[in-house]
């Protein structure tokens, strides 16, 4: 019978034990420099500058939306402009604090901003662009205008706000454009088999520090870095390297590796600023994704 | 040595009973939920709804009961006590959606966000992520988002409605009630054509039954379609799979593939 309450206690105890951790004090994580995983605190709504920029000698590009080009969307003269301009185009406006300015941001590696182009590839996409405005075809259309998931490098700078949440376990960076987001696994090492292709890709992440390393694969081969580099391929492998400075900066550099289309990794450089108490997140539904294609291309046959 | 053999049975009997005892009956609703199931907690004490969820009803064909058909499953009904209470010109207006749901449903034929809680119910699996003041449920279908401030905020003034509602969010004990509103009238409830007007106002609840399983409830308000308010119910059921992962079902995308692969036309 001494056995039996022994076994008894131990069931009453574990019981109790559980019930206590339950109850322990609540933790206000929300300000705390640390996280209950131990993850430093990045968490908030911030803008984002400086990722997108032009290469060297930039390629013609008849989607540009300057006046000077004829071509442009915002000179058809059909009333259908500014469109770009709705859209964020014109140029980096922050309406968060601003970020510091003193680092070089945009295109940091190599340091004249020529990209290691395969030249074959180089032609390929200059001729993909002639191609794009007029559109030869559906392939031909931007993603940003048929409402797909924008990859890691389009979501807007400046316009859009993106949210940092981190749960135990993960970074989500959740984006107000087209109501993108993106889920950080730090707890995992391999990334999906080869045959899962995302436009997002497939990311996992650990802290080294103050900086949260992220390697992303398995991408689809369609997202675009730019407006001048309409698609990336299916062999892109990206390393993000997100530095928290202070509570209100964000330090970003990737590296961009493509062995299909260019000969060696190239880094750009960015941040995210914290974005001021009178910034709100808004749904960005991206409907128009369903109606673009019509205005472009005209009724397609019914279903 | 036979006294002592005894008094060992007589110890694992009676520890066996105890618990016995402390095993719940399977017919719990969430209030009777024992205090004995300890959930995984969050360090801020909550239930800790973080991962993967999905549903295993059909609810998104048919939110009612419904026999099979070729190619749709059967399916029990979500709603509670089985009738949508529609106003007479409303229930007119159903009907009319479900005798034109393979062009009019707006998801299944366009691809347009799915709203709430439809998004729950669609057969794809959604994640749940939760930190103190902030949530937000990531949908694969569509990547439908939603951000769930649980912050004591009320809902926005002054903007316009949108697809996926303004949510808040709000402890009451262990459940997580998230009251939704601010909707356009562009989403259906299911594919038979339940429909709501832009009054639509709905109440989430999500309680913890045990690890894997959450019971999700949501209360529909219309005054607009409907004469009274109603609700639907259904299991959670979390993704235990090995390694799994929200992917993506770009629907827009799809479509657009396959409807403008031979553009342009004019």
């Amino acid at each position: 019978m001494k056995t039996a309450a022994v076994l008894i206690a131990i069931m009453l105890l574990a019981s109790t034990a559980s019930a206590q951790s339950a109850t322990s004090a609540p933790v206000k994580a929300s300000t705390s420099a640390r996280l209950s995983d131990g993850q430093p605190n990045m968490q908030g709504l911030y803008t984002r500058s400086g990722v997108k920029a032009l290469e060297a000698e930039p390629p013609f590009n008849p989607i540009d939306p300057g006046d000077k080009n004829p071509l442009s969307v915002s000179n058809r003269g059909d009333g259908l402009g500014p469109y770009p301009r709705i859209f964020g185009e014109g140029g980096n406006v922050l309406r968060g604090q601003q970020a510091r300015v003193q680092r070089p941001t945009g295109i940091i590696f190599p340091a004249d901003k020529k990209l290691p182009w395969r030249p074959e590839e180089d032609a390929k996409r200059r001729q993909y662009l002639l191609d794009m405005n007029p559109p030869k075809d559906l392939r031909h259309i931007e993603l940003n205008s048929r409402c797909a998931l924008p990859g890691l490098f389009e979501g807007e700078d400046g316009n859009n706000p993106y949210t940092i949440l981190q749960p135990p376990g993960q970074v989500v960076i959740l984006y107000d454009y087209n109501h993108t987001s993106r889920a950080i696994d730090l707890n995992r090492r391999e990334h999906l088999g080869k045959n899962i292709r995302l436009f997002m890709g497939d990311s996992i992440g650990h802290w080294e520090g103050n900086t949260l390393v992220v390697d992303t694969t398995n991408f689809n081969g369609r997202v675009a870095y730019s407006r001048e580099i309409p698609y990336l391929s299916e062999d892109l492998h990206t390393v993000e390297r997100f530095t928290v400075v202070n509570e209100n900066t964000i330090d970003y550099e990737v590296t961009i590796e493509d062995p299909k289309l260019f000969t060696g990794p190239w880094k750009v450089a960015g941040a995210f600023a914290r974005a001021s108490k009178d910034v709100e997140s808004l749904e960005f539904a991206c409907a128009e994704g369903s109606q673009t294609l019509q205005n472009i291309f005209g009724t397609p046959p019914a279903r | 040595m036979t006294k002592s053999k005894g008094s060992i049975k007589a110890a694992f009997v009676v520890a066996f009973m105890v618990c016995l005892a402390e095993i719940p009956a399977t017919a719990q609703t969430a209030a009777a939920r024992p205090a004995t199931i300890n959930l995984p907690r969050t360090a801020d004490g909550k239930p800790n709804f973080n991962g993967i969820w999905q549903v295993l009803n059909t609810a998104a064909s048919d939110i009612q009961d419904h026999s099979g058909q070729l190619g749709m499953p059967p399916g029990q009904g979500v709603v509670e006590g089985g009738e949508i209470p529609y106003q007479p010109q409303a229930l007119a207006k159903k009907r009319e959606n479900l005798a034109n749901r393979l062009t009019a449903d707006p998801t299944e034929a366009r691809c347009f966000l799915p709203g709430v809680p439809r998004a729950t119910y669609m057969p794809y699996p959604f994640e749940i992520v939760q930190t103190p003041d902030s949530m937000a449920i990531r949908y694969e279908f569509a990547h439908a988002l939603r951000m769930i401030p649980v912050n004591g905020s009320k809902h926005a003034e002054g903007i316009p409605p949108t697809w996926m509602g303004d949510s808040r969010g709000h402890w009451e004990g262990d459940t997580l009630v998230v009251d939704v509103a601010n909707f356009n009238d562009q989403t259906w409830f299911d594919h038979a054509g339940n429909f709501h007007s832009d009054a639509l106002h709905v109440v989430e609840r999500y309680t913890m039954t045990n690890p894997d399983h959450v019971l999700y409830e949501a209360t529909i308000e219309d005054p607009k379609v409907f004469t009274r308010t109603w609700k639907m119910s259904m299991p959670l059921y979390r993704r235990v799979d090995k390694n799994v992962k929200l992917l993506e079902y770009e629907c827009v995308f799809y479509l657009q593939e396959e409807r403008y692969k031979n553009a342009p036309f004019k």
